[in-house]
Parts: C-alpha cells; sequence; structure tokens
C-alpha cells in the first residue's frame, strides 16, 4: 500500500509550523486524509510560540475519543506550533531527511491520497502550479500575482480544472493561496468559477476557518 | 516526438542542463542557445524554469532512476530541489545552508537513497554556480566530498 509494507506499525508525520503561517494546503490535505486513513491526529504548542490563537489549536478537529489506542490506526498526524523559520516534516527519520517548505510536504500528502498522473507532462504540470502557488502567489509582489491570476485565468478557459480533466494538487495549492493571498474578490472571471467550483467540492473547509 | 529545450546563455540553468545531459540517451532531445529557458514539449506545453524542467525529464527517463526509487526518495529530492533553489541560488547565508548540506552528507554518497538523483544534480550545480562556494567549501568535509566526488564523474 502508500503507507509502505510495515502494515502493524503506526506511521507517524510530524510537522512543525509557525503559526504566523498557518499551512491551509495542509490542513485541507489533512482532512481529506483523515477520509481515507483512520487518522491519529494531535496539536502541540512548543515553548517557542505564545499565544497561539484557539482555532490553531483545534484546527485538525477534535481529540479522538481512541487515541490511548495507537494501534487502532494507521497514520499519525501530529501538528506543533513552533517558531520555525520554515516549515517542516519528519517522518520515518531513520531513512529520510527532514523535509521542509509546504509545498514538498503537500505534495509528500497528496501522494498518499492518489497517485500522481502517470503522464509525465501532466504530472510536471501540477509541480509547475505548486511551486506557482507558493512562490509567486503566495510570496511574491502585486504585479507578480496579477501575473499569475492571468495565467490561471487561460489555463482555466481551457480545462475544468489546472492540470487538465482531474482536480487535483495543483488545485488545492492554487485555490489556498489565492485566498490568502486576499485576491479572490478581483480574480477574473474563469478563476471565480474555479474557486466556486472548488468550494463545491467541500474540501476546504478547515482552510476557510482559518481565515476568518 | 523530439523535446526541444532552449537556454539562455546569459543565465545557464546548470542543474537543468545536467538533467539534459544524463537523459540523452534515453529521450530525444535538442538543446540549442536562446533567448529564454524553455523546454518545449508539445504546442500545448512548455516549462520554463529550471525545476520543472528537470522534473519532466527525469520523469520521461524513469529508468535512470533521477527521481528516486519510491514515494519517500521522491519527497526528498522535491525537497533538494526547493533547498537549491531557494536557498542556495543567488541567496545570501550561505554558511547556515551549507552546515545543513553537511549534515544531511555526513553518512550519504548521493544526497538521497544510493544512487544519483535530480537532488545532486541541482544542489551540485546551484554550488558550481554560487560565488561564494570556492572560498568556503573547505570548511565542510562532507559537503566538499561530495562536491569533489561529483565533479570527477563524466557529466559533469
Amino acid at each position: 500500500t502508500l503507507i509502505g509494507k510495515d502494515q502493524g506499525a503506526l506511521r507517524d508525520i510530524v510537522v512543525n509550523a509557525n503559526p504566523a503561517q498557518p499551512p491551509l494546503t495542509l490542513l485541507v490535505l489533512h482532512s481529506l486524509l483523515s477520509k481515507r486513513y483512520r487518522v491519529l491526529s494531535t496539536v502541540h504548542v512548543h515553548s517557542s510560540v505564545s499565544n497561539v490563537p484557539p482555532q490553531l489549536l483545534s484546527c485538525l478537529g477534535p481529540r479522538h475519543a481512541d487515541s490511548y489506542a495507537r494501534h487502532m490506526f494507521q497514520l499519525g498526524f501530529t501538528l506543533i506550533w513552533k517558531d520555525v523559520p520554515k516549515l517542516e516534516m519528519k517522518f520515518s527519520i531513520q531513512n529520510m531527511c527532514p523535509i521542509k517548505g509546504e509545498a514538498s510536504v503537500a505534495r509528500f500528502l497528496f501522494k498518499l491520497l492518489a497517485p500522481y498522473p502517470s503522464d509525465p507532462a501532466l504530472a510536471t504540470l501540477v509541480d509547475s502550479w505548486v511551486d506557482t502557488a507558493f512562490f509567486q502567489l503566495a510570496e511574491g509582489s502585486a504585479k507578480e500575482r496579477a501575473t499569475v491570476l492571468r495565467a490561471l485565468n487561460s489555463a482555466l478557459g481551457r480545462n475544468p480544472w489546472l492540470a487538465g480533466p482531474e482536480f487535483s494538487l495543483a488545485d488545492i495549492a492554487c485555490y489556498c493561496c489565492v485566498l490568502k493571498s486576499g485576491s479572490a474578490s478581483s480574480a477574473p472571471a474563469n478563476v471565480q468559477r474555479w474557486l466556486k467550483s472548488c468550494e463545491n467540492l467541500g474540501h476546504f473547509g478547515p482552510a476557510k476557518l482559518l481565515l476568518q | 516526438m523530439a523535446l526541444n529545450l532552449t537556454i539562455n546563455t546569459s543565465n545557464v540553468p546548470l542543474g537543468a542542463l545536467l538533467a539534459a545531459e544524463h537523459v540523452k540517451g534515453s529521450v530525444q532531445l535538442s538543446v540549442e542557445e536562446g533567448k529564454d529557458t524553455r523546454l518545449h514539449v508539445s504546442d500545448a506545453i512548455q516549462f520554463n524554469d529550471a525545476n520543472s524542467i528537470s522534473r519532466y525529464l527525469a520523469r520521461v527517463a524513469p529508468a535512470l532512476g533521477l527521481y528516486g526509487a519510491n514515494m519517500m526518495e521522491q519527497t526528498e529530492v522535491d525537497h533538494w530541489l526547493e533547498f537549491s533553489a531557494r536557498r542556495l541560488c543567488g541567496q545570501p547565508g550561505l554558511t547556515e545552508a551549507l552546515g545543513e548540506l553537511d549534515l544531511a552528507l555526513s553518512l550519504r554518497t548521493f544526497l538521497v537513497g544510493h544512487a544519483l538523483t535530480l537532488a545532486d544534480l541541482s544542489v551540485w550545480a546551484a554550488l558550481k554556480g554560487h560565488e561564494e562556494w570556492p572560498s568556503q567549501g573547505k570548511s565542510f568535509s562532507h559537503v566538499n566530498r561530495w562536491f569533489s566526488f561529483l565533479s570527477s564523474q563524466v557529466p559533469f
């Protein structure tokens, strides 16, 4: 299976994230993972940060009633609010380096849900949109954001979703970064239509909750 | 169908060029000089940034294993692609990034798994093009060993 040969062991995903930059895509992916796997989710606060808002403390949902029985779960998802310069994920630390950056972590979590397109061009198109979302939409200047919105608009004029006929990580990443950058209301027509289609899927509740 | 890679000669994407060099025995690929860096896959699909070009080339030549052998290795490759683009390419604070890299290489011959991947190509290329690297290289023994090892291989 996707989560590995070692069926008996609970596979632990530990994410250190800065409360000043809540990782919206990871919350969406966490909620999707919870529908697919039995996920034991926990939120902690590291001593390096204080006054973490209550919506961040409860962002992975209520504490699971069976949380004492780790053997009943397939995946552990532990989110630690911490003063880190860059989001970081630790998984299977004996043979894997810590993974830094929301984009790389999102790619990993998405692969636990669905395989990437088998076509090399479509798979790379997904990755290219993910990079664009995190680096140009979320962190870029107003001019860069406007360029990306135009590119989104033109891609969405040809296809219902960013990487063609199927909803993908490209849509999750771009949706979250458009919302976070505050450009949703001023976005061009195809982007507006696509934002609505994304919302109709019902996956984005956890992200929207944090933006309020 | 033949792929066409155009290289911006005033800002050579060394990592993508190394990936092209590795896959050229497996896929039909022509490289030419031009104003902008661009991989032309088809009229509908073109990639302009170095990481997307590298990813695509690794995926069309899966037998070379440049994108790692499994999902965990793929994730590590993604991590190093971002590391080279964001922490090494034209960024200040090289010392801190080199410290991280040195730690990762302390028990490894290659950055990911037991063979060459895009991680090695992109990080090597970013260091090679970094003006501070020659003066700082001496202080990081593992990075230095890995860098010279790759430099001695044929396509580098």
